[in-house]
C-alpha cells in the first residue's frame, strides 16, 4: 500500500520535473537478456557497458545502475536511468552452477549472492519509474514468473513495455508473448544485433515518459 | 515413494494474516508436501512468497519452490462481487523444486511434472 503511494507520488512528482528523466527498472526472468539489453544501450549512447553476461543462470546478482542515459528518438531526447534487475526466480539451486564448472564453494557463494539479488530486485519495485520486462522469445512465456511480475507492476500502477528479446534466434516466437499478454505492448527486439532498437526507444518515448 | 498432497480451504486461509499465510505456505513445502489453495494469492502475496521462499533456500535441502495461479475464469459481475467480498476465486499449485519439476498451462488444461525419486531421509517424517 505504501509502495503504491510512494509510486503515485514520484509519478505526479515527475509530471513537474523539468529534467524528465525516467527510472528504467530491467526486469524478467533469469537469462532473458536483461543486461544484454542494458549493455547494448549503454555502449550505444554512452559508450560503456554496464555488467557482465553469461550463459551461466544469475551472472547479475546485484542491481546495477546506470545514470543519465540520453537516447535520440528521432522526434526527441529521452533521458534515463537504466536500473538492470537480477532475474526473477522461484528457484536457487547451486547444483546446477556446477555443471557450469563451478567448485562446490563457488556453486554454494553464487547461489546464496542469487537469492539476495532476487530479494533485492523485488524491494526495488518501490523505486521504480516504469519497467521493462524482459522476456526470451524462444521460450515459453506464460511462467508464474513472468505472471507475478507484471501483477506486481499492474497493482502498484508502474508502466511497462513487454520486451519480445532473442529475436535473432530461429525458432523465436515473439508472437507467443503477444499472445500470453494481450493487454500489454509488446516489441521483439534482438539485444544482441540490436534489432527493432529504435523501435523500442520510440516506444518508450510514448508510452513510459 | 509417499506423494503428499494436501488441499488448503479458502476458510483456513482468509482466518490468517499475509504473513501467517506465507509462513504456513512455506513451513509445508519444507515438509515436502504439495498445496493445492482454495485460492489465488494477490500480486504481492506472490512477491512475498518469492522473497520468504529466498530467505529460507539452504544449500542442502530446500532449493525453492513451483507455484502457479489458476484463475476462476468469471463475468465482470463475479468479479465485482469478489471485489466486495474480498474473495480470490481460483487455485494456486504450490510445492517444492525438490518434487514439483515443473507445471505448465495447455489449452484446456494444467500439467504437474513431479519427481518420484526423494531420499527416504528427506521426507516428511
Amino acid at each position: 500500500m505504501l509502495g503504491s503511494f510512494k509510486n503515485v507520488l514520484r509519478r505526479i512528482l515527475r509530471v513537474f520535473n523539468k529534467k524528465k528523466i525516467i527510472q528504467l527498472g530491467f526486469y524478467g526472468p533469469v537469462n532473458a537478456g536483461k543486461t544484454t539489453l542494458a549493455n547494448k544501450i549503454a555502449k550505444d549512447w554512452l559508450g560503456k557497458e554496464l555488467g557482465n553476461v553469461s550463459e551461466i543462470p544469475h551472472e547479475t546478482r546485484q542491481v546495477q545502475k546506470i545514470e543519465n542515459v540520453e537516447v535520440s528518438t528521432g522526434s526527441g531526447k529521452l533521458s534515463m536511468n537504466i536500473v538492470d534487475m537480477p532475474g526473477i526466480a522461484t528457484q536457487v539451486d547451486y547444483k546446477r552452477f556446477m555443471g557450469f564448472g563451478m567448485d562446490d564453494e563457488e556453486a554454494k557463494t553464487r547461489a546464496k549472492e542469487a537469492t539476495k539479488g532476487v530479494i533485492e530486485a523485488i524491494k526495488w519495485l518501490d523505486n521504480v519509474d516504469a519497467v521493462l520486462v524482459v522476456m526470451d522469445s524462444t521460450v515459453d512465456p506464460y511462467t508464474q514468473v513472468n505472471v507475478t511480475i507484471i501483477g506486481n507492476l499492474e497493482a502498484r500502477g508502474i508502466p511497462m513495455i513487454i520486451i519480445a528479446n532473442k529475436i535473432d534466434i530461429k525458432g523465436s516466437k515473439p508472437d507467443a508473448i503477444e499472445s500470453a499478454f494481450p493487454q500489454h505492448l509488446v516489441v521483439p527486439i534482438s539485444a544482441v544485433t540490436g534489432k527493432n532498437l529504435d523501435e523500442l526507444y520510440k516506444a518508450i518515448e510514448n508510452y513510459l515518459t | 515413494m509417499d506423494l503428499q498432497l494436501d488441499f488448503v480451504s479458502s476458510e483456513t486461509l482468509e482466518s490468517k494474516t499475509k504473513i501467517e499465510k506465507i509462513n504456513f505456505i512455506i513451513g509445508k513445502i519444507k515438509e515436502n508436501v504439495i498445496l493445492i489453495l482454495e485460492e489465488t494469492l494477490d500480486p504481492m502475496e506472490e512477491a512475498e512468497l518469492i522473497e520468504t521462499t529466498m530467505r529460507e533456500i539452504d544449500t542442502e535441502d530446500f532449493h525453492g519452490i513451483e507455484f502457479y495461479r489458476i484463475d476462476h475464469e468469471s463475468t465482470l459481475r463475479d468479479k465485482i462481487a469478489d471485489y466486495i467480498s474480498g474473495r480470490k476465486t481460483g487455485l494456486t499449485i504450490v510445492g517444492p523444486t525438490r518434487l514439483i519439476e515443473a507445471i505448465k498451462r495447455g489449452p484446456d488444461y494444467i500439467s504437474m511434472f513431479a519427481k518420484l525419486d526423494i531420499p527416504k531421509s528427506k521426507k516428511k517424517k
